[in-house]
């Protein structure tokens, strides 16, 4: 099912949550709202799935306006963040739920009921525990008996409010990698809001940056983060050295070197350039002095535990961070206090803020 | 909250390591000391010597005493009329906690606070003013006495003396347990398809169930005990209105202190089984809702 | 997220008319049983007039039930204020075995019909009671007097304190206490510069609990005072005696001050709760 969103307005009092959104979200995709928290982005997930009225504005799902329809007829399966199970029920009878609350010419009749319920506890794997009760389970498995639950009722849409901010980094890991596939097999028109940047690029077809209200940009994962729209979508999609330069004659200019830029180089006078702590090459400082267009630092310190390696530098007063792999560290044989010379792959530029 | 809400509980795993876990707070000793000294003094030995005398009194005349016919039918109305008013106080009360904690309107602080008056207006107080209310003569007896019943000095006037008096237990009961209710439980409810009165019969009340059965378990307990309030609207009349708290005042202005004693005896035994039962109650809520 | 107490209608929730509904009967039920009794004690103690009012309350006996009252809840208030504080130090700062049997024991007074705690010291104490023939002898009168009457109040007031400040004092925990132990103090100003602050504005409801139990106790009073006019009367007592001998203006005047004094009661209790929710707060759930 296709969602379209339109000029959607939310205030909380004084503060406004959403200001003016518009989004489609296309059918059968696996859309992230990305952004930190006050953004609106659990505020639009919530008015999607009748949870709360906007202000202004309309939310349509396949062309129809949803503002008469309450949250139980939408037909939306809203997975929270805090799971919000039925303490009293077991995982079977929280499954079960959406089922055995439908009006009596649509309910299923219990033997139904009892075949569908296996057959979502088999999906999500805890047929095992169906006659446990929430407080009894792990916080991964009461997410993926959240999970069954919402899709009990044969949802057209999917809402996931930070469904992984509760749990810890490795179950994270596990339900990210087990829900995209499960999407895959469903194709059902899935939205999830995360503030970790990192899960948003990994699962989602594509992702909706969010901030003080307002969608910020919206775009595939590599879109997003090879050309963020602005310094604050730079900034929040991952680590990044922001150093002081100006813009002179149309060129940008870090310490008088010229740095090369990706996409416009903006107004003349002082201006922030972006890079990525992995697009910082570093390279052995020759005996006689350093070759034109690169710069030199020292290193201050050297994290070498983990697949990549991290470098702080001091180049020439300001903390910069690079990355590099392992084998890459030993060739230069860097060490605390040793020179070598930086340089950029990409870097983006955006004027310095007053 | 602080790691000491959880350590705090009853069994402590503290097997096999004395009676006092190690600490280097001081004062345990005192502190312990005179809190078992004034409990023993005010309550545990003038209790115990109760049971004693009712216990010289013999198996016999003990059982003589207790099933003679006015006596049963004294626990038959306090028991009867104390649960009665628990159940129509868990109706009442319950609808009061809800609005009180669900909703906001003008006056709502005002009748938070008056929910206490039963805990705070003493109990001589309230009997005589209901009895003012509900006598023949009353603002509301006399419109009951055009109908054609008697409230005061029937049953009814003893239930409606131990309404008043319950009515708190079940409101302060199942309040914070309303409060501490997850929105976001409601909110799942309504997204799965269920209607408001299905929210609230399939989730929210098995979730209030337990706090409800305690706070009508307390206002039972206390119905049947309670004295002050019910003996001007009872009207005492023996095999009808008359209640066991006033049987045993009667048998000892009677100087019958084996009779008041067996009486209050058997009635405690009754109250202690109902306080098994509470705590037995609690545990299971505890237990069941263990996040 | 910041929720707004002035929203438009939820998108989940009971309809306005449920709302109205609900609030509607909840109101009546508490007028009818809370407000109704309320405004008889007042309308009867003036039935007849101002005059009368004040000639029952200016009563002699109905002066030296005031009097009485007020010594009974400043002896029995404190007695239970100094045990509630030794057993809540003692249950919510140390581990020791057997405490939720120390726990239940303490609040045995509560389901203890009143009627019950006033007979067991008249068992006890009373002139045929198993201490009795001997107090008559040593000449100490307790059962049909005035330490009968604190005796009984005590029991009957006894888990107030201890009820409000042990879930408090286990909530806050032993940081703060072993924090000033390891900083040098001695356990005397470790509780009184660190546990007191903490505990105080529990302590004050607690008391105040504890203090209007204490003023109007009827049913525990009634069994060990014999009821001696001028002498063992309380007001609760004098009420029922005034009543019963059909001064119905007199008795509801001592009522209404007592009514009074249960409103000062829950106006103070109100406002504590809602000044120092946080301070108070274990106590309440």
């Amino acid at each position: 099912m296709a969602i379209e969103i339109r000029n959607v307005e939310k205030t909380f009092g004084a503060f406004t949550a959403l200001g003016g959104v518009s989004l489609d979200v296309r059918s059968g995709e696996l859309l992230a709202l990305l952004g930190p928290s006050g953004s609106g982005k659990t505020t639009l997930l919530r008015i999607i799935a009748g949870l709360d009225h906007a202000d202004a504005g309309e939310v349509s799902f396949d062309g129809q306006d949803t503002r008469d329809r309450a949250a139980r007829d939408r037909q939306v399966g809203f997975v929270f963040q805090h799971y919000a199970l039925f303490r009293h029920m077991t995982v079977f009878d929280n499954v079960a739920f959406g089922l055995r609350v439908k009006r009596k010419a649509e309910r299923p009749a219990e033997m139904d009921i009892r075949r569908r319920v296996d057959q979502l506890l088999t999906m999500v794997q805890l047929s095992h525990l169906a006659t446990r009760y929430p407080s009894q389970l792990s916080g991964g498995q009461r997410q993926r008996v959240a999970l069954a639950r919402a899709l009990a009722i044969e949802p057209k849409v999917l809402l996931l409010d930070e469904p992984f901010g509760a749990l810890d980094a490795k179950v994270r890991k596990d339900l990210r990698k087990w829900l995209r596939h499960l999407h895959d097999d469903m194709n059902i028109t899935s939205i999830f809001v995360t503030h970790d940047q990192e899960e948003a690029l990994e699962l989602a077809d594509r992702v909706v940056v969010m901030n003080h209200g307002q969608i910020i940009q919206v775009g595939t994962p590599t879109e997003v983060y090879d050309t963020p729209a602005d310094s604050f979508v730079f900034d929040f999609l991952g680590g990044v050295n922001r150093l002081n330069g100006v813009v002179d004659r149309g060129v940008a200019r870090l310490d008088g070197h010229p740095v090369r830029v990706d996409g416009e180089v903006g107004a003349e006078g002082p201006a922030l350039i972006y890079v990525r702590p992995h697009q910082v090459e570093l390279g052995v400082a020759p005996a006689d002095g350093v070759p034109e267009g690169k710069w030199s630092a020292r290193v201050s310190m050297v994290h070498a535990a983990g697949p990549v390696a991290r470098v702080e530098l001091d180049l020439a007063g300001r903390a910069l961070e690079a990355q590099l792999s392992r084998d890459r560290l030993s060739d230069l044989a860097l060490e605390v206090g040793s020179w070598c010379t930086v340089d950029f792959r990409h870097a983006r530029v955006f004027p310095a803020k007053a | 909250m602080t790691a000491a809400a959880s350590t705090s509980g009853s069994a402590a795993p503290r097997r096999g390591r004395g009676f006092l876990a190690p600490t280097i707070l001081p004062g345990f000793g005192t502190a312990f000391g005179f809190t078992l000294f004034y409990l023993c003094l005010i309550v545990l030995i003038p209790l115990g010597h109760m049971v004693l005398v009712a216990a010289g009194v013999g198996w016999t005349k003990f059982w003589a005493i207790t099933l003679a016919p006015r006596v049963l039918h004294a626990f038959y109305i306090s028991f009867g009329c104390a649960l009665v008013a628990a159940l129509v106080n868990a109706v009442f009360g319950l609808i009061v906690a809800w609005v009180l904690v669900r909703y906001r309107f003008p006056g709502r602080r005002i009748i938070d606070a008056m929910v206490d008056l039963p805990f705070a207006l003493p109990t001589s107080v309230a009997g005589i003013a209901l009895t003012a209310i509900y006598a023949p003569n009353g603002w509301v007896g006399a419109f009951a006495k055009a109908a054609g019943f008697k409230i005061a000095f029937t049953p009814i006037g003893i239930v409606i003396a131990l309404v008043f008096v319950g009515l708190p237990f079940i409101v302060r009961t199942v309040e914070p347990v309303l409060q501490d209710l997850d929105a976001e439980v409601e909110e799942a409810a309504a997204s799965l398809g269920a209607t408001r009165w299905q929210t609230f019969t399939k989730v929210l009340l098995p979730a209030i169930l337990p706090a409800l059965l305690t706070g009508i378990a307390l206002a039972f307990a206390r119905g049947v005990g309670e004295y002050g309030s019910v003996i001007f609207i009872a009207g005492n009349i023996p095999a009808v209105s008359e209640i066991v708290p006033l049987l045993i005042v009667a048998r000892l202005e009677q100087y019958d202190y084996a009779g008041a004693t067996v009486i209050a005896t058997a009635m405690l035994g009754l109250s202690f089984l109902m306080l098994l039962g509470i705590n037995f109650l609690q545990r299971w809520t505890r237990s069941r809702h263990a996040r | 997220m910041p929720a707004d107490p002035h929203s438009r209608r939820p998108a989940v929730g009971e309809g306005p008319l449920t709302r109205v509904a609900l609030i509607g009967l909840a109101i009546l039920f508490l007028a009818a049983f809370l407000a109704l009794p309320l405004a008889a004690v007042f309308s009867q103690a003036l039935a007849k007039g101002v005059g009368a009012f004040m000639k029952g309350l200016t009563d002699p006996d109905a002066l030296q039930a005031v009097k009485l009252t007020l010594t009974v809840a400043l002896i029995a208030v404190p007695l239970n204020l100094v045990f509630g504080v030794a057993a809540s130090w003692a249950i919510a700062k140390f581990q020791f075995q057997g405490k939720s049997l120390l726990l239940a024991l303490i609040d045995l007074p509560f389901s203890v019909s009143p009627v019950i705690s006033g007979l067991v010291y008249v068992l006890l104490f009373g002139l045929h009671g198993s201490l009795g023939p001997w107090l008559r002898d040593q000449g100490v009168q307790i059962i049909f007097a005035v330490p009968g009457v604190v005796l009984a109040t005590v029991f009957v007031t006894f888990p107030f304190v201890a009820r409000e400040l042990i879930p408090l004092m286990q909530e806050q925990g032993v940081e703060d206490e072993e924090a000033a132990i390891v900083l040098g103090a001695s356990g005397w100003q470790t509780f009184r510069l660190v546990t007191l602050p903490n505990i105080r504005w529990g302590l004050l409801y607690g008391v105040l609990l504890c203090n209007a139990r204490a003023m109007g106790e009827f049913g525990a009073v009634s069994v060990v005072s014999g009821h001696i006019r001028g002498k063992t009367n309380t007001m609760p007592l004098h009420v029922e005696i005034l009543y019963n001998e059909y001064n119905f203006v007199a008795a509801f005047a001592v009522a209404s001050l007592l009514a009074l004094l249960a409103l000062v009661t829950l106006a103070a209790k109100a406002a504590l709760e809602w000044r120092f929710a946080d301070q108070i707060a274990a106590a309440k759930r």
